[in-house]
């Protein structure tokens, strides 16, 4: 047993008793390991339980287009592609848009936000605290704060709040915030997609409409047949394009699973906070007895 | 390990979050103090790898965001699903990628092959403390890193300070600090060629496998140098090294086409991912639109023309990122570090006497194989630079090793 005797099993045992009883056996690590206790309860009291607020969406491929064939290898290649359309990309730059803040700002949701949804406020006159670094800010450079809350403000929550992601490789989207409101977050989700999907539309809808003019210019001024046909036959097509863009069903995306909450708050998660907190102090002891014991070394 | 405790939650750089990531770091740093109190290690390994340790908690959320390295969250996801439900994540469980082995009346053993759930599935067996966000990941990589540290030690390595100094290398700190699978590539990748080195053939192929899982292309060029050493004995003199390269080159014409399939298949695929048009259109979306010239630019039509375009790219390869594609901060540390490895790589082999070393020349010549093939892919810096380094660093650890066998050789013949 040659291989047990290079390990020294008794020496390190004996060297691992000593550790526990030099670093971990001390009062220093009880008083830390109670007040661990109370830190974490400190934490958990002036904490705001917060609701996990989701919704499963699928890109609507038919908005994707087409791709051509490079023949070879690169058919494999495009099955990877025809998964990667831009409608996320669009979608997500319109969710985060400010055009999208102004509107849901239009729709009262400030009020909700800001002003605890007491309807008697005006929506432009929510009063916006300031923060020092602000006031700072405003003082060495010399521009004026505004005194209240604006899309801006809006935009920036919606950024900070809502977490777009699509899986790499896959094709759900998840859309989700953590609020203490489960009602409030399941609403603003749900008009926050809708708003900047129609916005995405109505963007389409101009486009198609501005063609169309553009076209019914040109068929005016044409004398080729040839040239009449296609002409005419853009107009079909945009026509039929703002045909299928006017209606009440998404166009980016279409919903697998609409806005819902967890059933319990997800944060603070109570079990990990005090765990983690009771690692951290203990630490803090052993780390302690362990440099005041090895200085000579250390230093 | 199927627990409700772990699940994903996006905690951002909250206090939570740093309270989670503390504990997990700070239990690291309680294992340190315990192998230095076993004389597992020095004391400055102990103040060393108590800085190593703490490097994760100052990446993510603090200098950079983790979207910089989006593939983190899919580890991330992965590995609290694994722990949280025993299964993957829809994206990864809808390819059912897995090897399943039937041993009869002992029932069957399921291996993950896809890399994600491969990796995560090991990285989840870190006695951490918590598994709750992206960095949790990358306190997993740590400890794996610091195991292997110890293992280097004790079977390896007789000067722990010298072996110290490579674990300071900037892009092992940056890769080894993040949720990704790079450390166990890297790992891997290390030990495989130590124990060749040894001549530990069963426990090199031990090592060997879970690359074909982890990164396929590593596995090659480690595959390569296996066959050559123990078939072909390749390390042992230069006819045979001749001789084995001539084999690959005649194997290479005779399996041209499906060689040059899987090359232009891996090139297409690397410059649609880099393929940027502006105005949001970029990727693969944007070469399904405009990707069909490039294409054809990018077709390698014969061995002659491979073996060519990898000589040119080789400089790229290995001096990239150059200073005009600085974009972020560490683009300079990994330009000056690709340098410094170079140079570390020429001076180990000067100062102990290797160049004239077949099992130098040997590991010299896979290496420059491995870069040039390499070298044909790189599109995309970021990836590469990422891929350069897990390819160089294991060699350049075996180099070091082959180095102290030298000199414990000479030192041998001088008593």
């Amino acid at each position: 047993m040659s291989f047990l005797k290079k390990i020294e099993i008794k020496s390190k045992a004996l060297l691992l008793k000593e550790f526990f009883y030099d670093y971990f056996w001390k009062k220093s690590s009880l008083n830390l390991g109670l007040a661990s206790l109370i830190f974490s309860l400190a934490i958990i009291q002036f904490s705001t339980p917060q609701f996990y607020i989701s919704a499963t969406l699928r890109e609507n491929k038919s908005v994707g287009s087409s791709s051509p064939s490079l023949g070879g290898g690169s058919d494999n290649l495009f099955s990877i592609v025809s998964s990667e359309s831009n409608s996320f990309g669009e979608f997500r730059s319109n969710i985060y848009s400010y055009i999208i803040a102004q509107r849901m700002w239009e729709k009262g949701w400030a009020t909700e936000i800001y002003a605890g949804g007491d309807k008697s406020i005006d929506v432009n006159k929510i009063d916006k605290p300031q923060t020092l670094a602000d006031r700072l800010g405003s003082l060495l450079l010399g521009y004026e704060l505004y005194d209240f809350y604006s899309p801006h403000d809006l935009q920036d929550f919606i950024s900070s709040k809502v977490d777009l992601q699509k899986e790499i490789k896959g094709t759900n989207i998840t859309v989700s915030m953590l609020t203490s409101d489960q009602n409030f977050g399941i609403s603003f989700l749900n008009e926050l997609m809708l708003t900047a999907d129609k916005y995405a539309k109505e963007f389409l809808i101009l486009k198609s409409q501005a063609i169309i003019d553009a076209t019914y210019k040109q068929l005016s001024e044409s004398r080729n047949s040839a040239i009449t046909a296609s002409l005419a036959a853009t107009i079909n097509k945009e026509s039929l394009h703002i045909a299928t863009l006017t209606n009440d069903l998404p166009y980016h995306i279409y919903f697998i699973d609409p806005p819902y909450s967890s059933e319990y708050p997800v944060t603070p998660n109570t079990q990990a906070i005090f765990i983690s907190n009771f690692i951290i102090f203990i630490f803090l002891s052993v780390m302690y007895n362990f440099i005041r014991n090895h200085k000579e070394d250390l230093w | 390990m199927v627990n409700g405790y772990f699940r994903y939650i996006d905690y951002g750089g909250s206090l939570e979050y740093y309270i989670f990531e503390i504990a997990n770091y700070s239990f690291l740093v309680l294992l340190l103090c315990l192998c230095y109190k076993l004389r597992f290690i020095n004391i400055n390994s102990l103040i060393v790898w108590t800085g190593i340790f703490f490097v994760p908690l100052v990446l993510n959320y603090f200098i950079f965001s983790p979207s910089l390295f989006p593939d983190q969250f899919q580890y991330a996801l992965e590995v609290m699903s694994l722990k949280s439900k025993g299964i993957s994540i829809d994206a990864i469980a809808s390819q059912n990628a897995q090897f399943s082995l039937n041993l009869g009346y002992l029932g069957s053993i399921s291996i993950p092959t896809n890399p994600v759930t491969f990796s995560t599935t090991f990285l989840g067996f870190a006695p951490i403390p918590n598994f709750m966000t992206v960095t949790s990941l990358a306190f997993a990589n740590k400890f794996f890193l610091f195991v292997s540290f110890l293992g280097l030690k004790k079977f390896f390595f007789k000067d722990e300070n010298i072996l110290l100094l490579f674990f300071l290398i900037p892009s092992l700190l940056l890769y080894t600090s993040l949720a990704l699978r790079e450390t166990l590539i890297i790992i891997c990748s290390v030990f495989f060629l130590l124990n060749m080195l040894k001549n530990n053939y069963i426990i090199s192929l031990i090592f060997l496998l879970p690359l074909f899982v982890l990164k396929i292309q590593m596995f090659a060029f480690l595959a390569l140098y296996f066959v050559g050493r123990l078939v072909f004995r390749a390390n042992n003199s230069l006819y045979m090294l001749v001789f084995f390269l001539g084999f690959i080159l005649l194997a290479s014409i005779l399996l041209q086409d499906v060689i040059l399939q899987i090359i232009n298949y891996y090139r297409l695929g690397f410059a649609a991912e880099n393929m940027d048009l502006g105005d949001g259109i970029y990727g693969y979306y944007a070469f399904s639109l405009y990707g069909e010239e490039l294409a054809e630019s990018l077709e390698l039509t014969s061995i002659l023309e491979v073996v060519f375009a990898s000589i040119a790219g080789l400089p790229k390869l290995l001096l990239m990122p150059y200073p005009n594609t600085w974009s972020s901060i560490f683009y300079p540390i990994q330009f000056f570090e690709s340098i410094f490895l170079i140079l570390l790589y020429w001076s180990i082999s000067v100062r102990n006497n290797l160049l004239k070393n077949k099992e130098f020349i040997y590991l010299s010549v896979i290496l420059l194989l491995s870069c040039m093939l390499y070298s044909l892919l790189v599109f995309n810096v970021g990836t590469f630079v990422r891929y350069r380094f897990s390819l160089f660093f294991p060699f350049i650890i075996a180099l070091y090793y082959l180095a102290t066998l030298e000199r414990g050789n000479k030192t041998k013949l001088l008593k």
